[in-house]
């Protein structure tokens, strides 16, 4: 495994390991994010993983650059060298879905597209566990793989202005739930009633990179139980 | 309770401090004045050592009172203030009676400003900053812009600060603005045709420009990269999306994306850069990150000499 540790503007430094996203992966990044926070500790002010990079801000003022970049590739040489293992934090998230054409306007164009039922492309979408490689975009956004072949599927080549919040979605081999209204591009197949960030809850955010998510899908009957309860809370 | 009442709102005016940290993984970006530095010397002007909050606004118009006499300062781009009668340039420490029309006009260069009322806008934080991120809805006042007629509260005025010399105003016209920047991310990646058309030319500052980023037009730039995996974005980073145009991103971008990037305008940098209007000509040159070290200590330096 062969890596690049290089500057990330003149506050950061960034870790970039050359080779596909995986679970073991996406765990040696979050064992280097803490042993990050722990080394450096205040001097830290962010750090972000994303699927094959970590990336971490610091206090100009505080840091010894090239101490912490030397730091940095001693621990990035040492993660080559013993593979990541799932630590206990990591949890598995069930998120009900409701498929249908009524909420996810790309739905009959993605069975069409692919010459498939709708009924198949539930199946095929949620009969996998998927990864969470990264998070951001905004806030409470997760980057999940992988899809099935068979759904994957290009972004829209003009983004809509406005896609609506729990909207469950497929860009090439991943998919996501846009937590709130935002501008996307990717293509909507179903939608979630679960708040995915709320920052009156401790975590703010859901779900966490390293977490493991199922898509569970919900009748048109369930999805209203489920936004009735939250609407009470 | 001592309060500001906004009487003319002015554009893209959010309430914003130094801006949170800590969250980025997450989604939320870092916020905060988009000219920190003006921020940062209308708070050493005031005695303000706990991070109070300003507002900002762009392109000065605005108008307010305040419920008490009251102290305040403006900082940023060049502006003019009148206070009944009287009009000042802005920069000094200046004083408004209890209800008294204050009005803060643009001079026609620079973008934004940011008006501290001594006391600070005495706001509960979120997630320990008072900055406003109007896009996710957090800080500030409802997470929102802010609107005519709002009344803001105050915190208590400071007794102990001694008023400073007058302050410069952020920008001085420049004919051709250096964007001093760090190589970095795909850089290396791109072809030495690329990069020196990325380094040898002079772009434009287009109308693209908010809070998120600046868009700059030039000869389109193409990186020859389809898609990246997302990644962290940085605070100036230069990103190339497939039109060409790079657009450098600022305090609230999106924390992770998957164009490529050539590197990151250094900080000091960037708050000069968020000063300047459309057409501003600008232009990027490398420099090494000790280089840049440097730079961040002369700028801490003249702000603990100079405000202090």
């Amino acid at each position: 495994m062969k890596f690049d540790v290089g500057p990330a503007g003149d506050l950061g430094l960034r870790l970039a390991f050359s080779q596909s996203p995986k679970p073991s992966l996406t765990y040696s990044l979050l064992a280097l994010q803490s042993a990050a926070r722990r080394q450096f500790s205040d001097a830290l002010i962010d750090s972000i993983v994303g699927y094959t990079t970590l990336t971490l801000f610091f206090n100009p003022l505080t840091l010894d650059r090239e101490r912490a970049q030397r730091w940095l590739e001693d621990q990035a040489q040492a993660a080559c060298d013993s593979p990541g293992r799932a630590d206990t934090e990591r949890k598995t998230v069930t998120l009900p879905v409701l498929y249908h054409p009524s909420v996810a306007q790309d739905l009959e164009w993605l069975a069409e597209k692919q010459n498939m039922g709708i009924d198949d492309i539930i199946e095929l979408h949620s009969r996998k566990d998927y990864f969470a490689y990264a998070t951001g975009f905004a806030p409470g956004f997760c980057y999940l793989g992988t899809v099935d072949e068979r759904l994957a599927t290009p972004r829209l080549v003009t983004p809509r202005a406005n896609v609506p919040p729990g909207s469950v979605a497929i860009a090439d081999q991943q998919t996501a739930v846009y937590p709130c209204s935002s501008p996307g591009g990717w293509r909507v197949i179903g939608t979630c009633p679960t708040r995915l960030f709320d920052l009156n809850s401790d975590p703010a955010a859901l779900l966490c990179v390293g977490d493991t998510v199922k898509f569970e899908p919900i009748s048109m009957a369930d999805f209203r139980a489920v936004q009735d309860t939250q609407a009470k809370q | 309770m001592r309060t500001l009442a906004l009487i003319r709102s002015g554009i893209a005016t959010t309430i914003q401090d130094t801006g949170r940290s800590g969250h980025q993984q997450i989604g939320i970006p870092p916020s905060g004045a988009m000219d920190k530095f003006a921020m940062l010397m209308g708070q050493r002007h005031l005695g303000h050592r706990n991070n109070e909050a300003a507002l900002e606004f762009a392109y000065g118009d605005l108008a307010f009172k305040t419920s008490h006499p009251c102290h305040f300062v403006v900082t940023g781009a060049p502006a003019l203030i009148t206070i009944g009668d009287a009009a000042h340039h802005s920069g000094s420490l200046e004083h408004t009676e209890a209800n008294q029309m204050v009005n803060i006009q643009t001079s026609g260069h620079g973008v934004y400003n940011y008006l501290h009322v001594a006391g600070g806008i005495a706001i509960p934080t979120c997630l320990g900053s008072r900055s406003t991120s109007p896009r996710e809805r957090i800080g500030g006042l409802e997470g929102r812009y802010l609107r005519d007629g709002d009344i803001l509260p105050l915190g208590p005025e400071s007794k102990d600060y001694k008023p400073l010399d007058s302050i410069m105003p952020s920008n001085r016209h420049r004919d051709t603005l250096s964007l001093r920047f760090i190589p970095g991310f795909q850089f290396d990646q791109f072809s030495e045709t690329t990069r020196q058309k990325l380094i040898s030319q002079v772009f434009s500052v287009t109308p693209r420009a908010n809070r998120m980023g600046i868009a700059l037009s030039g000869d389109p730039v193409d990186t020859g990269i389809q898609a990246l995996l997302s990644e962290a974005t940085c605070y100036g980073a230069i990103q190339i999306p497939p039109d060409g145009d790079p657009i450098v991103l600022l305090n609230d971008r999106q924390t992770v994306g998957g164009y490529p990037k050539a590197g990151a305008v250094i900080s000091g940098d960037c708050h000069r850069l968020v000063q300047s209007r459309p057409g501003q000509r600008v232009r990027f040159v490398a420099i090494t990150p000790q280089e840049a070290d440097r730079v961040a200590w002369l700028e801490h330096h003249y702000l603990e000499t100079k405000l202090s």
